[in-house]
């Protein structure tokens, strides 16, 4: 960047660009301290009476815990599924990728309100709507691409030469692929199923269309509590939600360095 | 591993290596080497099952959009029909929906890029570990908070008694109704959509070389030519793919309509929901659905078509 000019337009933009992407989440943490009973900003005064309050609302516990459950569902079934098939991708040559492409995009191509309208009728067919673990599934289906993305991203750069060396020592296909192929796709398979845990917590429209009073996850608590009276209390909880997402990006620069989604393809 | 290779007859064979011969083994029983080169096929099939749940579902909503609701019943009709779609194309109401939903997208798309492209090219170039340390966690921290945290946070700095309003007064100008309005509802799209168009357009920032942005402006190019003539057509797969991304994303989405429009800027996806929900009305809400569906395939064949996948396409090979 050499001409001021280029420098300065462009900064005021980032500039811009930070308050933005920032700004909510200082308004949320600062709102969910104040000890006034409405929302405020700057807040009044320094408190974490709903911090109390909400350690002891009862709805919002069952409802971070069942956001936990149905993460944990989504990694347990997008991790091995997306691995095997970022592996696939990357080091098969397969008929017809060129569709194969197109049929896994879907999650994405598809509309989330679509996608979830989908699923609802499947699984009220299936007669699985109203329990918690089809919410979990759905997230794996409508987040794949992305750990597909990751998983191939790291195959792509492991050499094959590696594979071939480890069978010509007589390592069987399954030796191989445990001793060599995982631990080499091993950074896309973490950044892959932390992006996976962490999507399926926050993940809100499909929850909101699979889940009934019984079994809303935090997101759509969240939602539904902001649509009849908004209290200081969403504050406090939406500040969990600022500290997952700060652990996540921690772990995830801590694992394998934000850097790593400037690279190039 | 060196206690195998032990003195004749006093081999010990680790456990691990038992557990790995019977696994060996079975694999190949159930998978013989002569299917090797469906090997791909069979790892990529769990993802196939996985995605088929989708397509499921959208022969479930197609086959639920062919039948009226009963209105004395309020049960899906028995017979086929292609009312719905007919309903959907003569209601003046819809096709105000779809416009404000096809113009809201393009309007986020401009604005995002507008945005996402100093901020990649800034990332990318910048010599500060810092200042790039600093751009990544101010993009990931909002992707990982989730849209309805964001939208929270809207509220209550637009609200009435908000913080843009308390430094409108502030500045002498009268407090505004910033809520439940369209501008309000993309500016909610293109700051939930930033950090989306930012991970696509970097790495095609990284691939290309500074000595090519150098070069041009030695041979006399001024900045804006060389962004104009290099960097941009040089960045094309980045904003291919970011185009894609946030064009599809904010055409269908739900939450800021939902929240930052309180109901009276209702996109496509709002409109579906309603259907399904408040009038339950399935058949004419599939309908809805689908025809979403088909805008954003057309929209997406379109980008594909001229353009190609950009940086949009998986598994390394293109």
């Amino acid at each position: 960047m050499t001409a001021p000019l280029q420098r300065a337009i462009f900064w005021i933009l980032v500039g811009f660009a930070v308050l933005i992407l920032s700004l909510p989440m200082v308004i949320v943490v600062g709102a969910s301290v104040t000890s006034g009973n409405i929302i405020a900003f700057p807040p009044e005064g320094f408190s974490l009476k709903w911090y109390e309050k909400i350690a002891q609302a009862r709805d919002l516990q069952q409802a971070f815990w069942r956001s936990i459950q149905v993460s944990l569902v989504c990694v347990a079934v997008s991790v091995p599924v997306g691995t095997l098939a970022g592996i696939a991708l990357s080091r098969y040559r397969l008929r017809g990728a060129m569709a194969l492409q197109v049929y896994l995009l879907l999650p994405f191509t598809v509309p989330l309100i679509a996608s979830g309208i989908g699923m609802m009728l499947v699984f009220g067919e299936w007669r699985i709507l109203g329990a918690l673990w089809p919410v979990g599934v759905a997230c794996a289906v409508i987040n794949l691409p992305f750990i597909i993305w990751s998983v191939s991203a790291s195959a792509a750069s492991l050499d094959r030469d590696l594979e071939l060396a480890a069978q010509n020592c007589g390592a069987g296909p399954i030796a191989t692929f445990f001793h060599v192929t995982l631990p080499a796709v091993m950074p896309g398979v973490i950044t892959g199923g932390l992006l996976m845990f962490v999507l399926a917590m926050t993940e809100f429209l499909v929850s909101l269309l699979l889940t009934d009073a019984r079994t809303v996850t935090l997101p759509v608590q969240v939602y539904n509590n902001i649509r009849s009276i908004i209290t200081p209390d969403l504050a406090a909880v939406s500040t969990i939600f600022v500290v997952i997402a700060l652990a996540a990006v921690w772990l995830l620069d801590r694992l394998v360095g934000l850097e790593i989604f400037l690279k190039s393809k | 591993m060196t206690d195998v290779t032990g003195p004749e007859g006093k081999r010990r064979y680790p456990l691990r290596w038992h557990v790995m011969d019977a696994l060996e083994g079975a694999a190949g029983v159930l998978w013989p080497r002569r299917m090797a080169p469906f090997t791909g096929w069979l790892l990529l099939a769990p993802a196939l099952l996985l995605v088929a749940v989708l397509v499921l579902g959208m022969v479930q909503i197609a086959e639920s959009s062919l039948h009226t609701l009963d209105r004395s019943t309020f049960l899906p009709s028995e017979d086929y029909t292609l009312e719905n779609y007919r309903t959907v194309a003569d209601s003046a109401t819809y096709l105000k929906v779809i416009w404000r939903s096809l113009y809201g997208s393009f309007l986020t798309v401009v604005f995002t890029l507008i945005l996402a492209f100093p901020y990649s090219y800034i990332l990318v170039r910048t010599n500060s570990a810092f200042t790039r340390k600093a751009l990544l966690v101010a993009l990931f921290l909002p992707f990982f908070i989730g849209q309805v945290v964001r939208a929270y946070g809207w509220l209550i700095i637009l609200g009435n008694a908000g913080l843009v309003n308390d430094a409108l007064e502030l500045i002498g100008v009268e407090r505004q109704r910033l809520l439940f309005s369209f501008p309000t509802v993309v500016f909610g799209l293109v700051q939930y959509m930033l950090p989306f168009a930012v991970l696509l357009l970097a790495p095609a920032l990284t691939a290309i070389p500074r000595e090519v942005e150098t070069a041009a402006g030695s041979l006399g190019a001024n900045w804006a030519r060389v962004l104009w003539h290099v960097v941009l057509p040089m960045a094309r797969p980045g904003l291919i793919g970011a185009t894609l991304v946030v064009s599809t994303l904010s055409l269908t989405d739900f939450a800021m309509p939902a929240m930052l429009g309180g109901g009276s800027q209702d996109f496509i996806a709002n409109a579906i929901y309603d259907q399904f929900f408040r009038t339950a009305d399935q058949g004419l809400g599939s309908a809805l659905a689908l025809l979403l569906v088909a805008i954003g395939s057309l929209l997406v064949g379109a980008i594909f078509a001229a353009f190609g996948a950009g940086t949009l396409a998986m598994g390394g090979r293109e």
